[in-house]
């Protein structure tokens, strides 16, 4: 295996110097400050007429509140309107997030092991052949792939069993992971608070009380894997952030979503409206279909936020080798 | 006064712009971006917000009162803190999408730069 070589260092860190000691003057000055002044006027002018502390609520507010008990058996008036007077808004919104989750994804994910047989290479021998008969890698790209390997493998494999004690730990092996440094109190702190913020999300969620329901409640579930993997680091939770795991779980939480607004059209006539019993208000099944929504959206936003903060948590290095002298942008373009 | 609240949330938009509008650091541009949203967040609780008035919660309501007074009542405005609700969350995943893009850029180019980044000049 070949490591990346001493030029390549130097590079880098001739690069790195530039970006933390060159100056960057800012971007037309002149211009930019005119046009935010702009903006400035045409904000201040729209602010000075808009609705103030003592106007009277938007019809569609005061309209949310008065249905919200009779009609969803609903304390909280913000979930009622979230899941259901904008219930379509939400669904819409809902596939927005899952599409920028998707992006997440596509921009940052590794290649992939090979899962299946495609038969690429037959299907498309006859252009290699005319387009570019020299197959195969070059020793560049034979390093950048074999050092992106490495960093796989060594990931792979820092999954087993961790020594157990600092001393024992091999030589040569990767060093330790930075949450590994955490102290006692850390961990403590973390081991207390975690079931305790998973629980309080959890809770707000199936009672209905939070405004919001499975949107806060998603954020929390984020909050509780980030806490974990603070404390005691990617290895702890890998068994549970795995893509299979989790990117199942986000599309069932959207397949529920569009069955639980679709039933709406199918069994009373109109796209999220209610087609569950309502049960006595301040009770997990309170609001229908609402409660059913919100659930699901938990699993959505948790799911998909998690994602994707790990996929860029997790974004491994670039291998290549720079091409041209200080590694600066333009000397890499073709 | 909320009209201070509201000055305050275009001074941040504004402070957003001008970032975004003048930087060449692309971690800067992102961040100004981030003001632009958290401009959002304190522009519509602020609209949300009325004199004197109580959480739109109906839940418990006070000795004497009931649920249904209080949804006649002065209370706060509910849509606006839903808009709010959800552009957090689809704040988030959007800064996710800039800054995994600007990592790929950084790695591609070796510069946070974009005066540097300019394989789409023509």
């Amino acid at each position: 295996m070949t490591r990346p070589s001493i030029d390549d260092g130097r590079a880098l860190a001739r690069a790195a110097e530039r970006e933390a000691t060159e100056r960057q003057p800012p971007h037309r000055p002149l211009i930019g400050a005119l046009l935010v002044a702009g903006m400035a006027v045409a904000l201040g002018v729209a602010m000075a007429g808009i609705p103030r502390e003592h106007a009277p609520l938007p019809l569609i507010a005061r309209y949310a509140l008065e249905i919200a008990i009779p009609r969803w058996k609903f304390t909280e008036p913000v979930n009622e309107i979230v899941y259901g007077t904008r219930g379509f808004d939400t669904f819409g919104e809902t596939f927005l997030l899952l599409a920028a989750v998707v992006s997440v994804v596509v921009i940052t994910r590794p290649r992939e092991k090979r899962r299946g047989y495609f038969g690429e290479s037959a299907a498309g021998a006859r252009e290699q052949r005319q387009d570019d008969p020299d197959v195969g890698y070059d020793a560049t790209e034979q390093e950048a792939r074999s050092a992106e390997l490495r960093e796989q493998d060594e990931r792979a494999s820092s999954g087993g069993e961790p020594a157990e004690t600092p001393d024992a730990t091999p030589l040569g092996t990767p060093a330790p992971e930075t949450a590994e440094a955490m102290t006692v109190v850390v961990r403590t702190a973390i081991r207390v608070t975690l079931p305790i913020l998973a629980v309080a999300g959890l809770y707000l969620v199936a009672w209905g009380y939070s405004p919001g329901g499975g949107f806060p409640g998603g954020a929390v579930i984020l909050g509780v894997l980030l806490l974990v993997y603070a404390g005691y680091g990617r290895r702890r939770i890998s068994k549970v952030i795995r893509p299979e795991l989790i990117e199942t779980l986000e599309l069932a939480g959207a397949g529920l979503i569009i069955m639980t607004e679709f039933l709406g059209l199918v069994l009373k006539g109109s796209f999220s409206a209610n087609w569950l019993p309502l049960a006595q208000e301040l009770t997990p099944l309170s609001g229908g279909v609402a409660q059913l929504f919100s659930g699901s959206e938990l699993i959505e936003v948790g799911t998909g936020l998690t994602i994707a903060v790990f996929a860029l948590l997790g974004m491994t290095h670039d291998w290549a080798r720079d091409e041209g002298g200080n590694g600066a942008g333009e000397e890499r373009e073709r | 006064m909320i009209l201070v609240n509201y000055l305050a949330s275009a001074a941040l938009l504004c402070t957003g712009l001008y970032v975004l509008l003048t930087r060449r650091n692309l971690i800067k541009i992102v961040m100004g971006l981030s003001l632009m949203e958290a401009s959002t967040y304190l522009f519509m609780v602020s609209l949300a917000y009325r004199a004197g008035s109580t959480a739109p919660v109906l839940a418990g309501p006070p000795a004497g009162k009931t649920a249904r007074q209080l949804a006649h009542g002065n209370v706060a405005d509910p849509v606006l803190q839903n808009f709010c609700l959800t552009a957090i969350v689809i704040g988030v995943a959007v800064t996710a999408v800039f800054l995994s893009v600007t990592v790929r850029i950084a790695q591609h180019y070796r510069t946070l730069d974009a005066d540097r980044v300019r394989a789409m000049r023509g």
